[in-house]
């Protein structure tokens, strides 16, 4: 008999390796084709059946959550973002068919509760509850995206509020937005229709305009002109410019002109309150392309801003090659035409970093994520991003942007209450070229208050409209900046 | 062997921890340890020279298969835990009361009769009822449970008494027909009857993994009782026959096979089960979505025939191989203890026992990753179920003495009194002390 037992025992052991082969060949083999099967829902249901931590702002306002749908449905979970499009840029949208965009997407694991430490501390929790979706907190005010959303009303644009010192994101809207709760509901051929059709739109919904675009800055970049300058030692408060109405750059016949023409002159403080062009043209061609170039990279133009959501924009300027061989465009660019693309949300960095000593911080918008208990997972520390001029430069410059602000460009419409006392520029960026019908971005970068500086914005107002090509960057931005500092000083 | 439980223990206890489970299943898990630390306990004092994997193994399969459960249902956790209560207690009684495992040799025919019995019950209208397609269920007041589970091990102590007896009998037969030897007709009618057994069972009942491991058990043991190799072919030739007849009889049959050929062109019909199986084992890939993180839930039966599909995703190609090995072990230790002991009826039941374990979880395992067509039966000590967890733990328990009483005989352990002789003795003692007492008060 033992022969046999043997027999038997080779026998099973044959059948089990061929179990072994075939659990192989499905599981490691086959996998890829399994995933990929479209009638494996598996990935998409996990998430669905799961719940999902809400996305609040800095003072609690839930601006995404998940909502148990009614017995019966497909799906237990329906994601609902109760401020509709106010805060679309910035959470983004969870779908079934469409994947998720903004804090959804970076954020999944937390809000999925996946995180290795939510992991481990469900562990602990298991008294509690077997949910342990995180939820994640930004850094923006409710109110101040409020005030954003109505001071720019229904005008393409973008506006940002920067914390000075810490980087931190209060406000962050662009016009027009999207209701994410269109999209991520769990009728996904209506939601697929929509997303196409807000795709197809010029401008741009679906994109956070205030930090994945780019536009022409205007002489809003005379700051980062005039900051070179002053580090570079080639002007100072004292240097008087003459009074001309153009200026003739090398290799070329054809003159710059200041705003409408007029004559311009005087120091530095006059002609930075005036916003003449031909003084900072002039700068930009005594400063000469690699020092503009590399001025231009110290304020991080060239690279992606350094931001937590995905996919910002990168501030351009030019190369030095290309400056060299084209000296009007860098006389132009001086004063932020030509080539020159700046990211609202850039611009409102370095307006914080003038009223940071010169420091720029690295913008966020998610202040901390905390486990199912509250218990904080993860704070955003602020970090430097650039130091991007001297203390003493930056201190020379929020003094030429408190003239801009008390008599200069921006003085008519930049109005905070309480008297507070801010410092800005504008900046009216010419699209048209020549003979075309006039058109341009109208705005305005600045921060207040202006000797103990706590918040820096910058508004933008794009100019795909006669009204707002018609305006200049202190109409139209400054009423728009002044409600939103004012919501932003209310605070606290 | 403590530190081999420990082991186990440990690695439920670990596997526990990532699980995304609820709380109440902490104290169930610890009741979990505790009954089968008794258990080894048990076997330590009862049967000390026995095989010392054995337990282990099956504890880690139990807890493999009650962490998934627990993952799935805690209500069903709770219950698994008072199935393997149960299946406890029946495994120390079993080693309580089988002390001598040859004396089980006398109850050959009462073993057919309860084997049988137990077999048709669910046959019995008013008393069976079907559940899931198979009837094989039997309600008995507040119990319900499935007859079939106990009827295996009934018909292995049958079939190891019955060829122990006549085994070498019907092997002398001297017809032959070419190179093969031709059992005597008479000797043939059992064979022909566990084939009828199995097919009432599979027409009857509808059951058609219960019919085939019993109709594998059986000829399994009378191949390896005769050493004739024409009964394995004989064996063969019948089931061909069966299942030929079967599939042309039964729409079920020929579904079944369709969908293992092909489950993916059935997907929203009778192929789900299984396509979802294999996703989820997908899904999985070699180290598994980890305990509370995949969607076994989404198999039909993910507790039950299927928990291989949901270990094999939560756990991974790893943790499913750990499950292919772990009954690898218990064949290996089953037949190795069926190769040590001399005595015939001992050796068969322990081939039987053995078979009945590793063809059962072959047949399901298979079934789930379509290397056979599916055929719904439990995966032994994984799947939620108090018969067969019962059944099971009866089995390993008449596998431990088994192993002890050779270890025994062999004198690598002291041949110690057994439970009820150190009784007797102490009863004796007691009388003679009491004659003592009376003597002295004279």
């Amino acid at each position: 008999m033992n022969q046999r037992i043997r027999r038997l025992a080779l026998a099973l052991l044959v059948l089990y390796a061929v179990l072994f082969v075939q659990l192989n060949f499905i599981q490691v083999g086959r996998k890829a084709s399994l995933d990929a099967d479209v009638r494996n829902t598996r990935q998409t249901v996990r998430d669905f059946d799961e719940p999902r931590g809400p996305i609040l702002t800095a003072e609690g306002v839930v601006i995404a959550e998940s909502r148990r749908t009614e017995p019966g449905s497909t799906y237990s979970w329906q994601r609902v973002y109760p401020e509709g499009e106010l805060f679309a840029h910035l959470t983004g949208y969870f779908t079934l068919a469409y994947g998720a965009t903004q804090v959804e997407r970076v954020m999944n694991d937390v809000l999925s509760g996946n995180t290795a430490e939510q992991q481990l501390s469900g562990v602990w929790s298991v008294f509690d509850t077997d949910d342990n979706s995180g939820s994640v907190t930004l850094t923006l005010d409710a109110n101040v995206q409020q005030a954003a959303k109505d001071a720019l009303g229904e005008r393409e644009g973008s506006v940002v509020v920067l914390d000075v010192q810490t980087g931190a994101v209060k406000a962050m809207w662009s016009w027009p937005s999207f209701d994410p709760n269109v999209i991520a509901d769990h009728d996904s051929a209506e939601a697929g229709v929509w997303l196409q059709f807000l795709d197809l739109l010029p401008s741009k919904p679906l994109l956070a305009n205030a930090y994945q675009e780019r536009y022409m800055p205007g002489s809003t970049f005379k700051v980062i002109t005039t900051a070179a300058a002053l580090e570079a030692g080639v002007v100072s408060l004292d240097t008087v410019f003459a009074e001309e109405s153009q200026y003739l750059p090398p290799q070329t016949d054809d003159p710059i002109e200041n705003y409408n023409g007029r004559s311009c002159g005087g120091d530095l403080t006059e002609v930075f309150r005036r916003s003449c062009n031909t003084p900072f043209a002039r700068l930009s061609i005594d400063l000469g392309p690699s020092n503009m170039v590399e001025a231009a990279t110290r304020f991080g133009i060239g690279e992606e801003v350094p931001f937590d959501l995905p996919s910002p924009a990168a501030s351009a300027f030019g190369d030095v090659d290309y400056f060299v061989d084209n000296l009007p465009l860098l006389a132009i660019g001086g004063f932020g035409q030509g080539n020159t693309q700046m990211v609202p949300l850039h611009m409102a960095a370095i307006a914080a970093a003038i009223a940071n000593r010169g420091t720029m911080m690295t913008p966020f918008a998610i202040d901390l994520t905390r486990d199912h208990d509250g218990k904080v997972l993860d704070r955003t520390e602020p970090t430097m991003w650039r130091q991007v001029m001297s203390p003493g430069v930056a201190s020379t410059m929020v003094d030429l942007m408190k003239v801009v602000a008390s008599s200069g460009t921006a003085s008519c419409c930049l109005k905070l209450a309480d008297g507070v006392v801010a410092a800005a520029k504008t900046g009216t960026a010419q699209l048209n070229g020549p003979g075309e019908p006039e058109r341009s971005h109208a705005w305005m970068i600045g921060f207040a208050p202006a000797d103990t500086p706590r918040y820096a914005f910058a508004v933008v107002l794009k100019g795909t409209n006669a009204e707002i090509s018609a305006g200049t960057g202190g109409t139209l931005a400054g009423p728009v900046a002044s409600k939103v500092m004012n919501a932003a000083l209310r605070d606290r | 062997m403590a530190g081999l439980v420990t082991a186990g223990a440990y690695t439920l206890a670990s596997l526990g921890q990532n699980a995304v489970i609820p709380s109440r299943i902490l104290p169930f898990l610890g009741l979990m340890l505790l009954l089968l630390v008794s258990a080894h306990v048990a076997v330590r004092w009862l049967a000390s020279g026995a095989d010392s994997t054995l337990l282990p193994v099956a504890a880690l399969l139990n807890g493999l298969g009650y962490v998934m459960i627990a993952r799935l249902s805690e209500r069903l956790a709770g219950l698994q835990t008072t199935w393997t209560f149960i299946g406890i207690a029946v495994f120390i009684a079993v080693l309580v009361f089988v002390e001598r495992i040859n004396d089980l040799s006398r109850y050959t025919w009462h073993f057919f009769a309860a084997g049988a019995g137990l077999l048709l019950l669910p046959l019995v209208p008013g008393l069976g009822f079907s559940s899931g397609g198979a009837r094989i269920w039997v309600n008995l007041g507040p119990i319900n449970f499935q007859p079939g589970e106990f009827a295996k091990l009934a018909l292995a102590l049958f079939f190891a008494g019955y060829l122990a007896e006549r085994g070498r009998l019907i092997s002398t037969s001297t017809r032959r027909l070419g190179p093969f030897t031709i059992p005597e007709a008479r000797d043939l009618l059992p064979l022909v009857a566990a084939w009828g057994f199995s097919v009432v069972i599979m027409v009857g009942q509808k059951d058609l993994g219960s019919s085939l491991l019993f109709f594998t058990l059986f000829v399994v043991m009378v191949w390896v009782a005769t050493e004739k190799t024409s009964y394995l072919v004989i064996g063969l030739g019948l089931f061909v026959v069966a299942c030929v007849v079967a599939y042309n009889l039964f729409d079920h049959v020929q579904t079944r096979v369709a969908v293992w050929l092909d489950p993916w062109s059935r997907y929203d019909g009778k192929g789900y089960q299984i396509a979802q199986a294999m996703f989820a084992l997908g899904n999985g890939g070699v180290t598994g979505t980890g305990l509370g993180r995949g969607l076994p839930q989404r198999i039909p039966e993910a507790k039950n025939d299927f928990i291989f599909a949901a270990i094999g995703e939560e756990m991974g190609l790893l943790g499913a191989t750990i499950v292919l090995l772990s009954f690898m072990v218990i064949i290996g230790a089953g037949l190795r203890i069926a190769l040590r002991t001399q005595r015939p009826f001992e050796k068969l039941l322990a081939t039987g026992l053995t078979t009945i374990i590793g063809v059962q979880a072959f047949i399901i395992i298979g079934g789930v990753i379509r290397v056979v067509p599916l055929t719904g039966i439990t995966l032994p000590f994984v799947s939620y179920g108090g018969s067969s967890l019962v059944a099971n733990y009866a089995l390993l328990a008449l596998l431990i003495r088994l192993s002890d009483v050779s270890a025994r005989r062999l004198g690598e352990v002291p041949d110690t009194p057994m439970l009820s002789e150190r009784w007797a003795a102490r009863r004796a003692r007691k009388r003679t002390d009491d004659v003592t007492t009376e003597v002295s008060d004279l």
